[in-house]
């Protein structure tokens, strides 16, 4: 309890950031499953417009 | 009951803006199945139950390319109520060979004459009626960027759909054609519903193999083609081709008058200058020129200043209020610390012990020792100490000299440093409140350090550069817009055919300019399997836009700003790409004879701002979410490898990032980089992770160096970076990132498109050695001019000079023919 308590800010900033981390990095391996591609942009504006990717 | 609507028309005919104005954000984007050419449906505003289909853009119904192939199966398989078909009122004759297509599919057709602002405004007149009777079908005028007649268009064709009556082509050919038809027509399986059979007996009558597979049983019908190919002395395709065009002919006479026959365009005007033979490459080099050094040196250094000295610096004064006093404030603290370092280095050298006074005179010190600086002054005063104390611009070079007393000494020792939040309105960095924060909450001190020196350090130092990048890419979004890119490629092709490559080359490598992804993706427009696979290890020598940062932080950072740095970076690539393409076609795997280039050079005009800016937007987000994603991983990545290490046989956090596992890593593949000026840990490092993303090499700066190190622009910064570069590493180390493989993702691309494991490691080998290569002989040479330096990388430099003139300059043999007589 004194650990907790002695260290709490500690443990909701490290939770904070291996939530932030870890919803990276599942949606990198989604993106990546579905095919989306990785240059990361919209479409509507580029020249290989539905010829590039899913 | 649902309508449906297919919109058809040529590329660059205006049925995007038309499709994005009659379904607003009512669309939907998926896949065509089985293929990756992109569908987009949406509901047609203003009616509930009508769905409009885009139609990928094509020149024609035939089977040969997979819009094509993609357009004709949706069009004969789904059959949508009506078609909408977009022509460009400014290129009616090209257009219309579509529209005689799809008025033979029996489907009820309105078309859309776009652009009639333009062809109004070049005092031109279409008379849609006359259009209309000779087409037999229902003709509407239309401005689709302008937004005028799209309402009564789709209303047209949501009533033609509506009465589900089939349409009729008035279109005939010649009559022995017709014989010929009919003769089919009478021979097509029950299947094939009435309203298309005329549709299906032209494409047998064309020999289309695709519409073959779509029959069952497919009729034989090769005696009645050979039979009329033989009687009008051309083969079936053509006979159909030129009939089409003869007919379209007929009707612009009838419906179409041009002001002025002679008359040339503004687009022509302007294309005489922009494309002439000698004209075009300067003009090209002073535009990509201009863009370069507004959009990194002048107006985005402006603002990127903005980002890493106040955003994720210090912090800044609200519209300026406070900032001028503020300044004066700081130069007069400036100045105070100035004479206290010099009076310190003066002691010193005298042989005074300064620790202790430097350490209690350091503001950072909590508690300062007040009587070792007593002490100190004592001393100084016994040995009647005198110092002397130098100013320096901007450019590092002394401006003024000073005596420093003892009474100056104490005076400057009481100098408080001015607090910024003092004048006016300040608002503070992200940093220094993230750091509030967590000292708040007693955050743990790694903790605080993996993310203030990780991850605000790294991810910071790479969204510094957003600025410039969103300057950047507004440039280029206006000169994709207006259609100047378009000619570049035609310029570029007088050039490339010199060496055996066609201007379709050099596509890929403009859309490169944004990402090398869709860049190496474009590759597929080249029919030739050899020039397609040296387009596709040639693109990437283009700055993409990751690529954006490390131009900026070398050219402001070690460079000064200096106005030739960043542009000089493109024009590299360019020589990369121009230099890579005649050494590899004057070699057996790629030689050959260049593929003719055919392209539409769109009419120039005024890109709307709102595609600008959403242009400039979409690729700037893709690089802040990039920053927030990837870069954001590799860095926490970085910080742990850097600050954790093996000292006193024991894992733990380093003191200095020099024990950590990084830099031991780093030491052991420095020597690598060493002929090329570089060899120190924190660089090569910083070079292998651009490999994950090349906005990494400018996020592993910002860890391993320091946040301000990286963000200022001054010469205080060579106090750090000097021992990693000079000015001559520095450019080398700029051009080795700019050349060497790709990203992962765009490595990716590359081995999909090449779909070789063999050509993959090939290509990614031929970047890597290309530019370990160009990097040092960059370096060795320039050493050998600037310092007389002489060195066993000297001799092999040289060396690789002369071997890159001769590959350059041999002759070109083409590749061994085999020639055989036949007898027919």
């Amino acid at each position: 309890m004194e650990f907790l308590a002695n260290n709490w800010g500690s443990l909701l900033v490290g939770a904070i950031l291996l939530v932030v981390v870890g919803s990276i990095v599942l949606r990198q391996i989604k993106n990546h499953k579905q095919g989306k591609s990785s240059c990361g942009r919209g479409c509507s504006n580029c020249p290989m417009e539905g010829k590039c990717h899913k | 009951m649902r309508i449906k609507i297919a919109l058809a028309g040529n590329p660059n005919s205006g049925k995007t803006t038309l499709f994005n104005a009659l379904t607003g954000s009512n669309q939907f984007v998926g896949n065509w199945p089985g293929v990756t050419v992109e569908k987009k449906e949406g509901g047609l505003k203003g009616h509930k139950d009508v769905t409009l289909t885009d139609l990928p853009g094509i020149y024609s119904l035939s089977p040969y390319t997979l819009e094509e192939v993609v357009a004709r199966n949706y069009l004969l398989k789904e059959k949508p109520d009506a078609i909408l078909n977009i022509v460009d009122g400014t290129n009616l004759e090209r257009n219309l060979y579509l529209t005689t297509q799809l008025l033979e599919l029996g489907i009820p057709v309105v078309v859309a004459v776009n652009m009639m602002d333009v062809v109004n405004k070049n005092g031109d007149k279409i008379h849609v009626k006359k259009l209309a009777e000779e087409l037999g079908c229902e003709v509407v005028e239309i401005s689709a960027l302008k937004g005028t007649g799209i309402k009564e268009a789709a209303n047209r064709a949501v009533a033609l759909a509506e009465q589900k009556k089939a349409m009729k082509s008035v279109h005939t050919f010649s009559s022995r054609i017709e014989e010929a038809l009919n003769a089919i027509e009478a021979k097509l399986p029950d299947s094939v519903p009435e309203e298309q059979r005329r549709f299906f007996a032209i494409k047998l009558f064309e020999r289309d193999d695709k519409v073959k597979e779509q029959l069952k049983p497919v009729p034989d019908v090769e005696d009645i083609v050979t039979a009329a190919e033989e009687e009008l002395d051309d083969d079936s395709e053509s006979i159909i081709t030129n009939e089409r065009y003869t007919f379209i002919s007929s009707i612009i006479t009838d419906c179409y008058t041009k002001k002025s026959k002679n008359k040339q365009t503004i687009s022509d005007k302007i294309d005489r200058i922009v494309t002439n033979r000698w004209l075009a490459l300067p003009i090209f080099a002073v535009v990509m020129f201009v863009v370069y050094f507004v959009s990194v040196t002048t107006v985005g250094t402006i603002l990127t200043d903005w980002t890493n000295d106040g955003l994720f610096g210090d912090g800044w004064h609200l519209l300026d209020i406070g900032a001028a006093e503020y300044a004066d404030a700081s130069d007069a603290y400036s100045l105070e610390r100035t004479k206290i370092d010099a009076y310190l280095a003066a002691a010193e050298e005298s042989g005074i012990d300064v620790e202790a006074v430097t350490e209690a005179l350091d503001p950072e010190t909590e508690n300062p020792d007040a009587s070792a600086v007593t002490a100190f002054e004592e001393e100084a005063a016994a040995a009647g100490i005198e110092g002397t104390a130098e100013i320096y611009n901007d450019e590092g070079e002394i401006e003024e000299t000073f005596p420093v007393s003892l009474e100056d000494f104490q005076t400057a020792a009481q100098a408080e440093e001015p607090d910024p939040a003092n004048y006016g309105v300040w608002v503070p960095g992200l940093p220094g409140l993230i750091k509030s924060g967590l000292e708040s909450i007693n955050c743990a001190p790694w903790l605080e350090g993996l993310i203030l020196d990780g991850i605000v350090a790294g991810v910071g130092a790479v969204l510094g550069f957003v600025p410039q990048m969103l300057v950047l890419f507004i440039f280029l979004a206006f000169l994709e817009s207006c259609g100047y890119m378009a000619r570049i490629a035609f310029i570029m092709d007088r050039i490339f055919r010199k060496f055996g490559l066609s201007g379709k080359s050099f596509i890929p490598m403009l859309i490169g300019t944004g990402c090398g992804i869709p860049g190496v993706m474009a590759s597929r427009t080249i029919e030739n399997e050899r020039d397609r696979r040296m387009t596709i290890m040639t693109t990437t020598f283009i700055p993409c836009g990751a690529k954006l940062p490390i131009i900026a932080l070398i050219a402001g950072a070690l460079f000064h700003n200096a106005w030739w740095v960043a542009p000089s970076a493109y024009f590299v690539g360019i020589a990369a790409i121009v230099v890579s393409g005649i050494i590899l076609k004057k070699t057996k795997m790629f030689s050959g004879e260049p593929a003719p280039f055919v392209m539409e050079l769109p009419a120039y005009h005024w890109p709307t701002v709102g595609n600008v800016l959403r242009s400039m937007w979409e690729r700037g987000w893709s690089f802040i979410k990039k920053a927030g994603t990837v870069i954001l991983l590799s860095t926490i990545f970085i910080w742990f490898v850097s600050n954790f290490g093996v000292v006193d046989g024991q894992f733990q956090m380093v003191e200095d990032l020099s024990d950590g596992l990084l830099a031991v890593i780093g030491r052991f593949i420095a020597p690598i980089f060493s002929p090329l000026g570089w060899g120190e840990w924190r660089a090569s490092v910083a070079a292998i992770t651009g490999l994950v993303a090349k906005e990494n090499v400018v996020g592993t700066f910002g860890i391993l160096y320091g946040f301000a190190e990286v963000a200022e622009n001054g010469w205080e910064i060579w106090g750090t970076l000097s021992s990693s570069f000079t000015g001559l590493s520095a450019y080398s180390f700029l051009v080795f990132n700019l050349l060497c493989a790709p990203c992962f993702a765009a490595m990716g691309a590359i081995k999909r498109e090449m779909n070789s494991a063999k050509w993959f490691w090939f290509a990614i080998g031929y970047q890597t050695i290309f530019a370990y290569l160009v990097s040092m002989c960059v370096y060795q040479i320039g050493m050998l001019v600037t310092a007389g330096s002489f060195g066993v990388a000297t001799v092999i430099s040289l060396i690789v000079l002369v071997a890159f003139f001769y590959l350059l300059f041999r002759p070109y043999k083409e590749s061994q023919r085999l020639e055989k007589e036949v007898r027919v």
